[in-house]
């Protein structure tokens, strides 16, 4: 594939996640050497980078971002939350895991993950 | 003499509309009366036509028609050319006017005064003599104030838009009534003919005053910056036919008279005379444009561009005349020739524009752009009729628009260096207005189609307009069908432009255009081919359509709504609004439009830092008209209430008015005796 546009959404993510994906994008990790980009737009991107449970107020605009995203486009889904909900399980505002509201292609485990296991799933979509 | 026999033809059959339309009942008065005045249209047509092909006026004399002047109709080529224009206008008008006609047209008093209105307007351009043309003039000013009121009862603006049209129109009847009696009175003949003969032999101050007063009364016709006024007042009251005529019409019938009266009449005049015309005709291309481009009533901004279009006639007008003054009688021809085909243009596309501005309200009830839009896929044919006409005025190629403002162009580059320091500095200043105003009427134009017919509908009227009656479209198509093809072989009207500037300029021999496919300027380096233009446009959008079908890798394209943050409630309001376009414009040009803006904080009780609610207006008035005619106006108001005193109502104080007037008469009378 050699290079992938992402768009982040955050679906109602405690900002772990996020903090890890900054660092991904950041001089340490620097993701962009393998070909991944932060965009601001899903019509500009490949895929949706999704963290955090999916919140009722999010689950609409979820839908329509990965709507928005030209095909062929994968949806990553990163963190726990994102996977199972994590601990926000069973709350009041969570609708479900990401799975739940669109089909994720990629998932990637921690609590948050390390940027190395964002990078290492990321290069195995890219194949760099 | 059967020209003749058709040109009387023509108006008894004008005045036969108007008797149908008041004797009638009301099924039949419209289409009865629009019958009578297709054939009176025909009968002028071809009475013009007639005239053109002979290059030969002809002269119609009648003593008993009208006391102690008699009437006199003379048609000459370059009324010939304006009766055609009004024929253009009027044929498509009356035939939107079957359409329309339940939407005021067709109470007892529109239905009588409509068919006269057109009659008028055929015959202004035949009058030979002042007492006509001023009967004619006045008949016409009258009716179009009539239907203007149509909707009197029910509105105020209406009512409002009928006084300011009735001042101007007739402060302007009164300055050109005055300029013709000077002439009269010093050529010992009211006939056109006689005092053609003799103005020119007048004092230079006499004819200063004469082309000065008739410029005031026929630039209000015309709607020239600063008698515009009435213009967007009017414009948008008037029921869609009559504005269509109004605008298209009406107001290239202005321009005709400070023809007639600078050209035809005084011959031409001094340098100084043609630059006053020049920056009428640019400040009113600014203003005009500029006013378009920030309203968001389509009818306002359809009158305000009227206003833009006027100015640049005028300019061409001020152009021709300075070249006559310093003797270059090639250019003058070429601007006066820009002239009138800018002035055909207007009345094809602008009367498309305004019928269709009429569809629009006919279909939704509104004519504010920021309550409509969704209407191309709503009234698709309306709305690619008004798409294209907006691209003719916007002076597009392969449309008729382009090809005046090109003839203008041409001259005016032309005229770079003519030997007189004042107009060797105007003439630059004209290209560059000439230049900002086409691309302030491209802004105009793209807010009235991608606001109007673009987008989400703002309002539910719009989102559940339906396509109007098939006359109503019909009509409006065959004013498009004019801007096409005289965007495509503009050479068929050349001919009779080419006579109509003869008659104007007498002085020119050689043809001013090389006539055939192309366009080429005698003597000068300006060639442009617009069948060729046009095709080669044609070809490319032909082929970037099959290049795109034959590279395209995907076969279905998948549709979805469009992006939006992803947000849940996309409603209208998100869209760009009239206002939102041309804020930037406004912005820019604050200095002229001056716009009042009023911004409203209102904080809770118990803390200014909490605000409870924001108010902001925005509206652009005419800063003219707030600066030069609302003192006139306080003024006039404030004598007539001094005036009042005078009248208290008492029998008393009347017959003491009457004793006192009576012996100051009898004293001055012994004195003076």
């Amino acid at each position: 594939m050699g290079s992938l546009q992402l768009r982040h959404v955050d679906a109602g993510s405690c900002n772990g996640c996020e903090i890890e994906i900054a660092s991904v994008f950041g001089p340490v990790y620097d993701a962009e050497r393998f070909g991944t980009r932060l965009v601001a737009s899903p019509r500009h991107a490949d895929g949706v980078l999704v963290t955090g449970p999916v919140t009722r107020n999010m689950a609409v605009p979820l839908k329509k971002t990965v709507e928005a995203t030209p095909q062929p486009r994968v949806v990553i889904a990163v963190g726990d939350c994102a996977h199972d909900c994590g601990v926000f399980r069973g709350g009041y505002g969570v609708v479900g895991s990401v799975n739940d509201v669109v089909p994720v292609d990629v998932s990637i485990p921690g609590c948050p993950p390390h940027p190395t296991a964002i990078i290492e799933a990321l290069r195995g979509i890219t194949r760099r | 003499m059967t020209a003749g026999v058709l040109v009387v033809a023509g108006a008894l059959l004008g005045l036969g509309g108007a008797i149908a339309g008041a004797l009638l009942p009301k099924g039949w008065r419209v289409r009865a009366a629009t019958a009578l005045i297709w054939a009176a249209c025909g009968c002028e047509a071809a009475a013009a036509i007639h005239v053109l092909a002979i290059d030969r006026p002809i002269v119609l004399r009648s003593t008993e028609l009208l006391p102690f002047t008699g009437v006199t109709l003379v048609l000459n080529s370059l009324g010939a050319f304006f009766v055609l224009l009004v024929v253009m206008v009027a044929v498509p008008a009356t035939l939107y006017g079957i359409g329309y006609a339940s939407h005021g047209l067709d109470t007892r008093t529109a239905a009588c005064v409509f068919p006269l209105f057109v009659t008028t307007l055929l015959l202004v351009p035949t009058a030979g003599s002042v007492a006509t043309f001023m009967a004619l003039w006045e008949l016409m000013a009258l009716t179009s104030l009539l239907l203007v009121l149509v909707d009197h009862s029910a509105s105020e603006a209406s009512r409002s838009a009928g006084t300011w049209y009735a001042v101007l129109t007739h402060v302007g009847a009164a300055t050109i009534l005055v300029a013709f009696l000077i002439l009269a009175a010093h050529s010992g003949g009211q006939t056109f003919a006689a005092i053609a003969v003799h103005a020119r032999h007048l004092a230079s101050g006499v004819r200063a005053l004469v082309f000065m007063l008739a410029l005031v009364g026929f630039g209000s016709k015309a709607g020239a910056v600063p008698f515009h006024v009435w213009l967007p007042k009017a414009h948008p009251e008037a029921p869609s036919p009559v504005s269509a005529l109004m605008s298209g019409a009406m107001v290239a019938l202005g321009v005709y008279g400070i023809v007639l009266v600078g050209d035809d009449l005084l011959g031409g005049g001094p340098v100084w005379w043609w630059l006053v015309v020049l920056v009428l005709g640019g400040a009113s291309a600014l203003f005009g444009s500029l006013h378009a481009a920030s309203s968001t009533d389509l009818k306002r901004l359809l009158a305000y561009s009227t206003t833009d279009n006027i100015g640049l006639v005028l300019l061409a007008v001020g152009a021709a005349g300075l070249y006559d003054a310093t003797r270059h009688p090639l250019l003058a021809a070429l601007s006066l020739v820009s002239a009138l085909v800018l002035l055909f243009n207007h009345a094809a596309f602008k009367g498309a524009l305004f019928l269709s501005a009429g569809s629009v309200q006919v279909a939704t009830g509104s004519r504010d752009l920021d309550r409509l839009g969704g209407l191309l896929r709503r009234m698709p044919q309306t709305g690619a009729l008004f798409l294209v006409a907006a691209a003719a005025i916007s002076a597009l190629p392969p449309l008729n628009g382009f090809i005046g403002e090109w003839l203008l162009f041409q001259s005016l580059l032309h005229g770079a260096v003519i030997g007189s320091t004042a107009a060797d500095i105007a003439i630059p200043l004209a290209v560059a207005a000439l230049a900002l105003t086409a691309g302030l009427t491209v802004v105009a134009f793209v807010k009235a189609v991608g606001i109007g017919f673009l987008g989400r509908p703002r309002s539910e009227s719009a989102d559940e307009a339906t396509e109007v009656p098939r006359t109503m479209r019909l009509a409006v198509g065959l004013l498009v069908a004019v801007c096409v093809v005289l965007g495509v072989a503009p050479t068929l009207i050349f001919p009779a432009v080419e006579r109509a500037v003869k008659t104007a300029l007498p002085g020119l021999g050689t043809r001013i255009l090389a006539h055939g496919v192309d366009l080429q300027v005698v003597g000068l380096r300006g060639m442009l081919a617009p069948a060729a233009l046009a095709g080669s446009l044609a070809g490319a959008v032909v082929g970037i359509m099959v290049l795109r079908r034959a590279l395209s890798r995907q076969p279905t394209p998948r549709v979805v709504e469009a992006w939006g943050c992803g947000r849940q409630l996309q409603t209208a309001r998100m869209q760009y609004t009239a206002t939102s376009f041309a804020e930037p414009v406004q912005r820019v040009f604050d200095d002229v439009l001056r716009p009042v803006q009023d911004l409203d904080v209102t904080h809770v009780a118990e803390s200014r830092y909490v605000i409870e609610s924001v108010t902001f207006a925005n509206t652009v008035d005419d800063a003219i008209e707030r600066s030069l005619y609302t003192p006139v106006i306080r003024a006039v108001r404030r004598w007539g209430q001094v005036a009042r005193r005078l009248q208290p109502g008492s029998v008393h104080r009347y017959l003491a008015y009457g004793l006192g007037a009576l012996v100051i008469l009898l004293v001055a009378v012994a004195v003076m005796g």
